[in-house]
């Protein structure tokens, strides 16, 4: 301590008290940057030229954080092709949703007792639950499309090629655990959308061969989704996959900064790599260029996602109380699994044989290998579509990463994205335009019910005030006069959606009768409480005059076009 | 060509990064006052919202749980279930929208049901105790059932959301309260208790007929008042003489009995019934259209004839 003291006591005798507090101030400031003095750092701000010798090199060798990042990048890589920035935003995505969640996880309790409550809490109590909630969950698309992106533009410029084929490999399962981080979360609401989305997406384990049972009961917990279940997608979603995530991206890391950034084709020689020889003249700086430029892009992603959620985005859904005793109508998978949900519903083993042989060939393997189509589309060749993804770089023969050489891999990848939309098409119930595929619907008559008074969501019946309503049993006809413009339209809009499925069929070839007929009853049950229904009265199939009833209560203060 | 070239080749300066860095900042930081600004009035609206929906999923689950003994509005059933409707029960309340947005109950009468039986805790515990644990001990002899427990716990059909729901909807009458006169009330404590009504004595065959209906499974399904379990997936049957003469007599029954002649005495419509349970359905059950073959139609053979003559003895005796 004296020791100390006197030196301190000597430097401020020989060059003044303040120049001292400036000087340690500036000591401590440099240890903080590992090596860059205030003045450096201004001058780093300023956009000076780097002094000879460059102290902006030495945070690269002496400090954690820099010492990941390389000091510099070649020139070509800077610009906005060929990285697009997807590979880092995956990467500022990834945090962002780790903060968010870190907010989210405070007011939530793995239970089917309690989670849903909190949800509403978190909804109606918490000061900024709602927007972190809304930016956890766009965030998490945002996060997938990124992903996604970034994997299609490396596939494109051939960038998953020697020496970088680990890097791809690690790449596909950082992907996939993207997209099991985004699933695992859909349970955590335990509204009807998670519960049904989670039980269908979990049944595809059930169905995997010889495991299946098993590999269910480990994912569930128990036969079905229950308690168990929410706590074991819990932890998968806030432990064991975010743990997974930090580390692959640090070995992916690792091989992006070993082998540096590929450069665009065109500029390499053909099987040559030369994005680590980088002439001096062509190298650009990490600092501060490098770096402004990504606190640039990650500050732009960060005021879209705020942006984005106080605007355009409709919000997180919360939809009712999951319930293991209601199936709602038109349950869907998350949208970047309905290519999955498509493949299970292709019909035969062989697509495009004519029906009678189909049949014959399904027989013959459901008899051979116990296999049905549902269990080969679904279970089998979904995972193995993901599969190749992994092996695409050890079984691509061809050396060159230029566009002019590589039409058929091109063309197999254009190919494999056509099959991907197509498929997510056929996943959702309405089916792909024009061929119908996929299309999955009930009878005309509850197809009515379900587009206005949908089992889950808004729907136009519940989207039109309270006050709109008029209470009595009102025809549906073309010319409704029920005293409210609203409700006279909403009445217009049931009656041209009979009308158009009286006289088209849907791709099932189901008609609506022609006497089909319908009424709107709206009874008042409580003070503020009314009771809607829609009943059609139509011919089913079998030739009997039958009912169909859909209904729902509404209140006053609901606000469900809020 | 050259846009594409220009797109694909942008690397914005150093004061176009700097610049643009601190624009998204403060875009960022506005947003973020924007909703500190807004919040408190957003999270009381979505209060109030959430409220209300909690109450429109209530009255689904009232329609379905609780109306088959307390009645669809709530105006109770003569040996079933009180009113819960009435304004000795739910009291009297208005809604007032508060200054920060949210909408509140004022109370302008307290419930007199819950001051009468000494309950200590608010209306809304009191109903979601009974409904949860149910009452597991004959309070009077008036109504031959007791009320069941609802809760998933207790062994009952209802989650501890559903019980919270349908408590608000219930306590939503207060609103507009039935008027007592209207009610189907149950006695006081201190009235004593009410005298049960003295049953029909049966004939040895009835009787017969009652076992038949005890042992046969009709009352997993069907309830008749006072006798075995109380089944709620088919109609009750405490009537059901009553209710025969009126469907033979009805248009809709002639005109829609499918492969069987139609009955001309309530005794061939209800031996009817049970052995082709689908010949006739009726088209409006209390909460929607009703659904066919549900009733299991194999009882012409798992019934003696003799039994099934005796079982609709019995039954014609509920009229």
């Amino acid at each position: 301590m004296a020791i100390v003291g006197e030196k301190l006591v000597k430097q401020i005798r020989t060059t003044g008290l303040r120049a001292t507090i400036a000087q340690r101030l500036d000591d401590g400031f440099t240890r903080f940057t590992a090596g860059l003095s205030w003045n450096d750092v201004r001058g780093i701000l300023r956009g000076d030229p780097p002094p000879k010798p460059n102290p902006r090199v030495k945070p690269h060798t002496e400090g954690f954080w820099f010492h990941i990042r390389p000091s510099f990048y070649h020139e070509a890589v800077t610009t906005l092709y060929p990285t697009f920035r997807l590979g880092f935003l995956s990467a500022v995505f990834f945090m962002f949703e780790i903060i968010t969640g870190i907010f989210l996880m405070i007011f939530y309790t793995p239970s089917p007792t309690y989670a849903y409550q909190n949800m509403i809490d978190i909804l109606t109590n918490v000061p900024f639950g709602k927007f972190m909630r809304d930016l956890h969950r766009l965030g998490a698309e945002a996060m997938v499309i990124v992903v996604t992106l970034h994997m299609v533009r490396t596939f494109v410029t051939g960038s998953y090629k020697k020496p970088r084929q680990f890097t791809w490999f690690t790449g596909v399962v950082l992907l996939v655990i993207t997209l099991f981080l985004s699933f695992s979360g859909y349970l955590l609401p335990w509204d009807q959308l998670a519960f049904w989305a989670v039980t269908i997406g979990t049944s595809m384990a059930d169905a995997v061969p010889l495991i299946g049972p098993e590999l269910n009961l480990l994912l569930r917990g128990a036969p079905d989704i229950g308690a168990g279940g929410l706590l074991r997608f819990y932890l998968l979603h806030v432990v064991l996959l975010p743990l997974l995530g930090v580390i692959f991206v640090a070995v992916h890391y690792y091989k992006v900064v070993r082998y540096g950034i590929s450069l665009p084709p065109e500029m390499e020689p053909v099987g040559e790599d030369n994005a680590r020889k980088v002439p001096p003249e062509k190298r650009v700086p990490f600092l501060p260029d490098i770096l402004t430029n990504e606190l640039m892009y990650m500050g732009v992603a960060f005021a879209i996602m705020a942006l984005s959620v106080v605007t355009w985005y409709k919000g997180a859904p919360l939809e009712h109380h999951a319930d293991p005793l209601v199936t709602p109508n038109h349950t869907v998978a998350p949208w970047y699994f309905y290519w999955l949900q498509g493949l299970l519903k292709v019909p035969h083993m062989i697509p495009f044989l004519p029906t009678p042989i189909a049949v014959e060939v399904d027989k013959f393997f459901a008899n051979v290998l116990g296999l049905t189509p549902k269990v080969f589309w679904g279970v089998i060749v979904g995972p193995l579509m993901i599969g190749i993804l992994f092996i695409i770089p050890y079984i691509d023969p061809n050396p060159s990463r230029r566009y002019g050489d590589r039409k058929v891999m091109l063309t197999l990848g254009a190919l494999f994205a056509a099959a991907i939309i197509y498929l997510s098409f056929a996943g959702v119930p309405t089916g792909v335009p024009i061929t119908g595929f996929g299309y999955v619907g009930g009878d005309p008559a509850s197809e009515v019910g379900q587009e206005f008074i949908p089992d889950e969501g808004v729907g136009p019946v519940r989207a039109l005030p309270y006050e709109d309503y008029v209470v009595g049993t009102w025809t549906v006809s073309a010319q409704p006069s029920t005293g409210n413009t609203n409700f006279d339209r909403l009445i217009r809009a049931i009656h041209d959606s009979m009308e158009r499925r009286k006289a088209h069929p849907d791709p099932l070839g189901k008609k609506l009768s022609a006497d089909a007929s319908a009424v709107v009853e709206v009874k008042q049950v409580q003070e503020n409480l009314r009771y809607i229904a829609i009943k059609i009265n139509y011919t089913d199939e079998t030739g009997r005059a039958t009912q169909f009833l859909k209904s729902t209560y509404l209140h006053a203060l609901s606000g469900y076009t809020q | 060509m050259s846009i594409i070239k220009k797109i694909i080749t942008f690397r914005p300066s150093f004061t176009v990064r700097i610049l643009t860095g601190i624009i998204s900042m403060l875009v960022m930081l506005s947003v973020c006052t924007y909703v500190a600004i807004s919040d408190q009035t957003a999270l009381n609206r979505r209060d109030t919202n959430f409220r209300a929906r909690a109450i429109e999923v209530g009255a689904k689950v009232y329609a379905e749980q609780c109306a088959r003994c307390h009645g669809l509005n709530g105006e109770g059933i003569e040996g079933l279930g009180p009113s819960l409707a009435a304004e000795s029960f739910v009291g009297r309340r208005t809604l007032r929208e508060e200054a920060d947005g949210r909408v509140t109950y004022q109370q302008v009468m307290p419930s007199k049901r819950i001051q009468d039986i000494g309950w200590v805790g608010t209306l809304e515990s009191y109903i979601i105790a009974v409904t949860e644990a149910g009452i597991p001990i004959r309070t009077s002899n008036v109504w031959d059932v007791n009320h069941p427990p609802f809760l998933d716990r207790h062994g009952g059909p209802l989650r501890p959301d559903q019980i919270r729901d349908v408590t608000a909807f219930i306590v939503n009458w207060s609103l507009n309260p039935l008027p007592d006169d209207q009610a189907v009330l149950p006695p006081k404590p201190g009235e004593g208790l009410a005298p049960r009504p003295t049953p029909v004595p049966l004939t040895e065959a009835q009787e017969r007929g009652k076992q038949v209906y005890l042992q046969a499974g009709c009352m997993a399904c069907h309830a008749i008042r006072g006798v075995g379990n109380q089944g709620a997936i088919g109609p009750s049957l405490n009537k059901i003489y009553t209710v025969a003469q009126e469907r033979i007599a009805s248009d809709d029954y002639k005109k829609n009995i499918k492969d069987q002649p139609p009955a001309t005495t309530p005794e061939e419509y209800i031996l009817q019934s049970i052995i082709y349970p689908n010949a006739y359905i009726v088209p409006q059950c209390p909460q929607g259209p009703c659904p066919a073959g549900v009733m299991p139609a194999n009882y012409k053979d798992t019934i003696t004839p003799e039994d099934l003559e005796r079982l609709v003895d019995y039954l014609t005796t509920l009229r």
